[in-house]
């Protein structure tokens, strides 16, 4: 029987909150030579190998195939890969690692409380301002999907940012933002608010499973999703 | 440089854009990518190869000509009118076929007589097919945007509203949910009392203090790119618009205009039998509709392959008139697409208004055509 990697978070609170709920499972994890080693199995489950990495580096895994499941966010697995739900499956939501994907403008923008309020202002903004309405974002593909297809907001620019993203309005980078946030706190201390129907994703850690042929007739992979969804 | 990949009818269609008096032109495989993405959006970019330059700038590989050809045209500063003519390899993603396929065309820039070329572009568009597939029937599907307009305008809708729908015109979805919330206006709701008082008492001035002072504020002033006055204006505009009903005979009249889809040459007819009985005065669109249908009579085009379908638009805000589609009657693959875009050349940065016309032939599906007689 072929080996079954499961890719875990290498580090912080994801890393800890998943091992917890795996030991729940049943599925308690132990490293592989020392605590620090990057390689660990499951206790008395032959052919399971746990691979840490890092929560973005897992999306990636999973979206090549190279790993089997993956613990890690929501939303980096559905940036991550164009028609996520068709290559792999959420098998179990973690209840932790909470965070919302959503669009947020400058509060001063009295004028602008939902997307068909954004949209009226991106239609106008070449016009008035000799360039597209630029959006901050390191989530190119979510943005996309619900500008375009939900909202049938085209005409917009993309400007990536890598960290403190929620500074690019006020630094001039960008007009408005596409980020992740749990608290909302970071926004408001940027004074920036997050428009009525602006929740593109409500992200939170996740069981992934790529769809790969022979998980099917694979009863570990079964059980797995089983002991994992029994311990929530 | 003879590629040995081209299309085996590559020849006879250079001998069409030579006989149709066009100046071939090539532009670079390698384009500066800021030009698509601004003008086509951001959704273009998965549809794109996108790479960078040691300095960072970014890159593509042509995903199509129009812009380059424009481009150049601004770039060589050789007057207008010109007609251009093109083929070459052009590079996209697609769900099917190749990411790599041949695309020719001509584009049209300069020429102040309106109806004629765009007669002249569907006609060159339908001769080149017909003469690449003999003996096939062709169809060809005509919209037109400033029809749609003058639609929109004519039902006396505030200025806002008309924007919203033009804009959306092309994009049935989204057209639909702008006429569901005419039909079913929202009032703004939790605006700050203080604010909405300031509006109700028309007090644009103490609005505009109000906004600056926030932004000096909160720090927000230095880079701020709307202005206090662009959001005072647009907030007022926003709570007028959102009382704007437009009642059930408009809203009828605005969806039966849409549904509409006859022989073209039954069209004006048709477009001045829906202005009667709306009592609309469609103005200076119909007319110009009229004389380019006059002029494709004229140019003996086959009006009765074509069809006038009046939702038929796309929605990018350099499209401003006709927009086509040929495909072999009873296929749905589009072996031609065009229309006018005369806003294109002023946004690539044209000193002067030049409009222009054009269509491009997709070498591929013209090929498989050919294969599958």
């Amino acid at each position: 029987m072929s080996t079954i990697t499961i890719a875990l978070p290498s580090k912080g609170r994801i890393k800890e909150d998943t091992a917890a709920v795996f030991e729940r499972a049943g599925l308690a994890i132990s490293a592989v030579g020392s605590d620090r080693s990057y390689r660990g199995r499951i206790e008395g489950m032959e052919g399971v190998e746990i691979a840490y990495l890092s929560a973005s580096e897992i999306a990636r895994e999973l979206a090549s195939g190279a790993v089997d499941f993956g613990v890690t966010g929501e939303d980096l697995v559905r940036e991550g890969m164009a028609g996520a739900d068709g290559r792999v499956e959420f098998c179990a939501r973690l209840g932790f690692g909470q965070a919302d994907v959503v669009v947020a403008v400058p509060e001063i923008w009295l004028d602008v409380e939902t997307m068909a309020d954004l949209g009226d202002v991106a239609a106008d903004f070449r016009a008035r301002h000799g360039r597209r309405l630029a959006i901050a974002t390191k989530y190119w593909r979510l943005t996309q999907q619900f500008f375009s297809s939900q909202h049938g907001i085209q005409l917009y620019r993309i400007v990536e940012s890598l960290g403190a993203t929620e500074g690019a309005p006020a630094a001039g980078q960008a007009d408005i933002i596409v980020d992740i946030t749990s608290t909302g706190s970071t926004l408001r201390a940027n004074h920036l608010k997050i428009l009525s129907d602006g929740v593109i994703l409500k992200s939170e850690a996740c069981l992934v499973r790529a769809r790969k042929p022979g998980h099917e007739q694979d009863p570990r992979i079964a059980r797995i999703v089983e002991a994992v969804r029994a311990a929530l | 440089m003879p590629l040995i990949d081209m299309p085996d009818f590559s020849t006879d269609l250079l001998a069409e854009f030579a006989a149709r008096r066009t100046e071939r032109v090539n532009t670079p495989v390698i384009q500066p990518a800021e030009p698509f993405l601004d003008m086509a959006g951001e959704d273009l970019r998965r549809r794109i190869f996108l790479t960078e330059s040691e300095t960072g700038a970014n890159l593509c590989l042509r995903p199509e000509f129009t812009i380059p050809v424009c481009l150049r045209h601004i770039e060589t500063a050789t007057g207008t009118p010109k007609r251009y003519s093109y083929l070459g390899e052009v590079f996209r993603q697609r769900r099917e076929g190749s990411h790599e396929f041949y695309q020719a065309g001509i584009e049209d820039l300069g020429n102040k007589d309106i109806a004629s070329s765009d007669a002249r572009a569907i006609g060159d568009a339908t001769g080149i097919l017909k003469a690449l597939l003999p003996g096939r029937k062709l169809a060809l599907t005509l919209g037109d945007q400033a029809v749609f307009e003058a639609v929109v305008k004519a039902l006396g809708l505030p200025f806002g509203w008309q924007r919203r729908l033009i804009h959306a015109f092309g994009d049935m979805a989204h057209l639909e949910a702008l006429l569901e919330r005419l039909a079913r206006p929202q009032p703004v709701t939790g605006l700050d009392p203080q604010i909405a008082e300031m509006i109700a008492s028309d007090n644009e001035a103490d609005l505009v203090v109000h906004i600056d002072r926030t932004m000096q504020e909160t720090g927000y002033s230095t880079n701020a790119s709307r202005s206090p006055t662009e959001i005072a204006r647009r907030l007022k505009e926003k709570l007028e618009l959102a009382e704007t009903r437009l009642d059930g005979t408009a809203l009828l009249l605005l969806r039966e205009f849409l549904t509409l889809q006859l022989p073209l040459a039954e069209a004006p007819a048709a477009l001045a039998g829906f202005a009667d009985a709306a009592g609309l005065k469609l103005g200076p669109a119909v007319s110009r509709f009229d004389a380019r249908l006059a002029a494709l009579a004229n140019a003996d085009a086959d009006l009765s392959a074509m069809t006038y379908r009046a939702a038929f638009g796309r929605p990018l805000d350099y499209y401003t008139g006709l927009v086509f589609e040929v495909t072999e009657a009873g296929s749905s693959a589009v072996l031609a697409g065009g229309g006018r875009f005369d806003r294109l050349l002023t946004l690539l940065g044209a000193k002067e208004h030049i409009p222009a016309v054009g269509f491009s032939l997709w070498l591929d599906r013209i090929e498989a055509a050919r294969a599958s007689r």
